[in-house]
């Protein structure tokens, strides 16, 4: 009650009002995203009350999930990574003329997915933080591992697996730059007294998922979007009937993917999409507008906000790239992953995640409401939006520490990273890694010490035997779909 | 450039980097020998080997003419970049809003928006919005001169 309370006073809910409803207006602008968002927003937090940063935060996350359906529904326009399967279905809609189907479609099935995985999240993170406390150092460093072992499934069209392992260890080793825990002694800071404490990994992040974005949509030669079908004549519907079995399976699909370290709503939206097509009746609709497709996509991109953050509360292992952000929130006050978030800090802890309800609730609203106006948003000109986005790119990087060095390595992360991804190399696994470099260090050094220096320590106890098999689950079928995958390419070049 | 060749450029570099990292572990003092040292070595060498494979499946399988193409307009890529520099130089000693009030304005401009009206409303909505929900609301310090 006391939680409730916090959460239902009039300030909360007026924040949670603002983060969500800035989250579906920030995820409506194509080429903004929840992680730049939450990312940009987290240094400005520093200096609010924490339950309420959260709230707002979270707000976003929410919002910007499922922000991202409206322009996609009704500009073929995604506006964010995540609802381009929803665009595959919700476009065509609009063009027959069925957008406000479409648009009702994908709003109940976010809210389900996202309040789904909310209330696995309030059921499961007390119980998986409470057995974060038998874990010692090495089985920090296998928890790391695990994360690591995330990366490989990050692995796409666009990043191959060997490049998506080689994005996470350099993130790790550009986390090792600064004061040795161990010794006191300093490694490649350059003689740079800004380096002494290590790379903060919100420039990194800011200038890897924002400061990219608008120097791609800078650099983009025509900003052309297709308005007709926000013209065009629409009709109301109800609901397909059966539908609800398609939000069931994106918000289960949608929460499971989120629970697993490197998985994102993209992912989880695809996966979504495709195992509804699989078990449809109407298979044939699919790719021309179908709303079972729309409804599992939607659930499944939503089900990841509290899936995600299963792992990141509790272990310190976030689920994917916005959860990265949202860790960095929590650090910022003092709120280190773990058991502490559910006993010392619980008065923020769980006000945060009723706030995730909340901010499910503010969107459905809106979507049911202002979507069709709130598309619009999607055609504010690029030129407006970059300056405008890196601007307070240079503030959230400044912010954190008062450092215009941090704006300086900003813009490096973001040169850097743009080149990188041109490659084709993964940056959500360059950020976990940043982000799990030290988690692993830490544990792997102290594991050391107290194995006498004897590796066995990593193997020993009946909890790092369950860990290096669930480590080996999640590292074997990738690897070998890598396998097949080359030795196919290697038989059809040969 | 080629693709493939920026690529094997880059992986050469990482692998330098990784032969340079495992012998920097040789200075390590004291404790951190058997600690952080192995840790670094094994990162090292994990990200050698990585490098040495994907550098081999390169030159065995890609044989791809594609360009490395990092924007398509370099002329606002290079104008953006430029800015962001100089307005990170400017930030301290001329302040925020001073700096702010002449990069968005400017970038909006190069990046070929021709309405200074709205570029000048949005310019005074955002340093708006930042003195009075970051500074007034939130009490983040910002530097230099203020024109508040």
């Amino acid at each position: 009650m006391e939680y409730l309370a916090i959460v239902f006073s009039p300030w909360a809910l007026l924040t949670i009002f603002i983060g969500a409803f800035a989250g579906v207006a920030i995820g409506g602008m194509p080429g903004l995203t929840a992680t730049m968002a939450v990312g940009l927003l987290v240094p400005f937090t520093y200096t609010m009350d924490p339950a309420m940063g959260l709230m707002l935060l979270g707000g976003i996350y929410a919002g910007a999930m499922y922000g991202g359906s409206i322009p996609a529904i009704l500009l073929n326009t995604p506006g964010t990574p995540a609802a381009v399967a929803t665009a595959i279905e919700g476009y065509p809609m609009s063009r027959a003329g069925r957008a406000p189907l479409a648009l009702k479609t994908s709003v109940i099935a976010s809210f389900a997915g996202g309040t789904f995985s909310v209330f696995i999240l309030l059921l499961f993170a007390p119980f998986l933080a409470r057995q974060a406390l038998a874990f010692g150092p090495a089985e920090t460093f296998l928890l790391a591992l695990m994360g690591l072992a995330g990366i490989i499934s990050i692995a796409d069209e666009n990043s191959s697996l060997l490049k998506a392992l080689i994005a996470g260890v350099l993130g790790m080793i550009i986390a090792i730059i600064g004061t040795d825990d161990m010794s006191g002694s300093l490694r490649y800071t350059m003689g740079l007294v800004e380096l002494y404490d290590g790379i903060d990994f919100m420039p990194a992040l800011i200038g890897l998922f924002s400061m990219i974005q608008m120097l791609e949509l800078a650099g983009q030669k025509s900003h052309e979007i297709d308005t007709s079908a926000l013209e065009k004549e629409q009709k109301g519907e109800k609901l397909p009937r059966g539908i609800g079995k398609y939000m069931g399976l994106g918000a289960g699909t949608g929460t499971l993917i989120g629970i697993l370290p490197g998985e994102g709503a993209t992912i989880a939206a695809f996966i979504s999409y495709n195992l509804s097509k699989r078990i449809s009746k109407t298979k044939e609709l699919f790719g021309k507008g179908n709303p079972e497709g729309i409804a599992a996509a939607e659930a499944g991109n939503n089900g990841c906000v509290g899936g995600s953050l299963v792992p990141t509360i509790t272990l310190g292992i976030p689920g994917n790239s916005v959860a990265a952000a949202l860790m960095g929130a929590f650090i910022i006050h003092g709120m280190i992953p773990g058991p502490d978030l559910f006993t010392e800090y619980a008065d923020r802890t769980y006000p945060f995640i009723i706030s995730l309800f909340v901010a499910n609730g503010v969107f459905l609203a809106v979507g049911l409401f202002f979507a069709p106006y709130l598309a619009r948003i999607a055609l504010v000109p690029p030129a407006i939006m970059v300056p405008v986005v890196a601007a307070f790119a240079v503030l959230g990087s400044y912010a954190l520490n008062n450092s215009v060095f941090d704006i300086y390595l900003m813009i490096a992360f973001a040169l850097g990273g743009l080149v990188l991804k041109k490659l084709g190399y993964s940056l959500e696994a360059l950020i976990l890694g940043l982000i799990l470099g030290p988690i692993a260090e830490g544990g792997f050094s102290q594991g050391m010490i107290i194995g006498k220096g004897s590796p066995w320590i990593f193997f020993d106890s009946n909890i790092a035997k369950v860990m290096w098999v669930i480590i080996l689950a999640l590292l074997v079928p990738p690897l070998y779909s890598y396998w097949k995958h080359v030795h196919k390419a290697g038989k059809a070049a040969g | 450039m080629q693709k493939k060749w920026a690529d094997r450029a880059l992986l050469a570099v990482f692998i330098l980097m990784a032969v340079l990292l495992y012998r920097s572990t040789a200075g390590y003092p004291g404790i951190a020998q058997s600690t952080s040292a192995k840790y670094v070595r094994f990162l090292a060498v994990f990200i050698g080997v990585l490098c040495l494979a994907q550098l081999g499946f390169g030159l065995v399988r890609d044989h791809g003419r594609d360009i490395l193409v990092l924007t398509g307009n370099r002329r606002r890529f290079l104008a953006l970049l430029v800015g962001l520099g100089l307005f990170a130089i400017a930030f301290e000693p001329l302040g925020f809003y001073l700096s702010g009030a002449i990069f968005i304005p400017a970038i909006g401009w190069i990046l070929g928006y021709r309405r200074p009206l709205v570029l000048g409303l949005t310019t005074a909505g955002v340093l708006g919005f930042v003195y009075a929900v970051f500074v007034q609301l939130l009490s983040v310090r910002l530097p230099g001169i203020e024109i508040f």
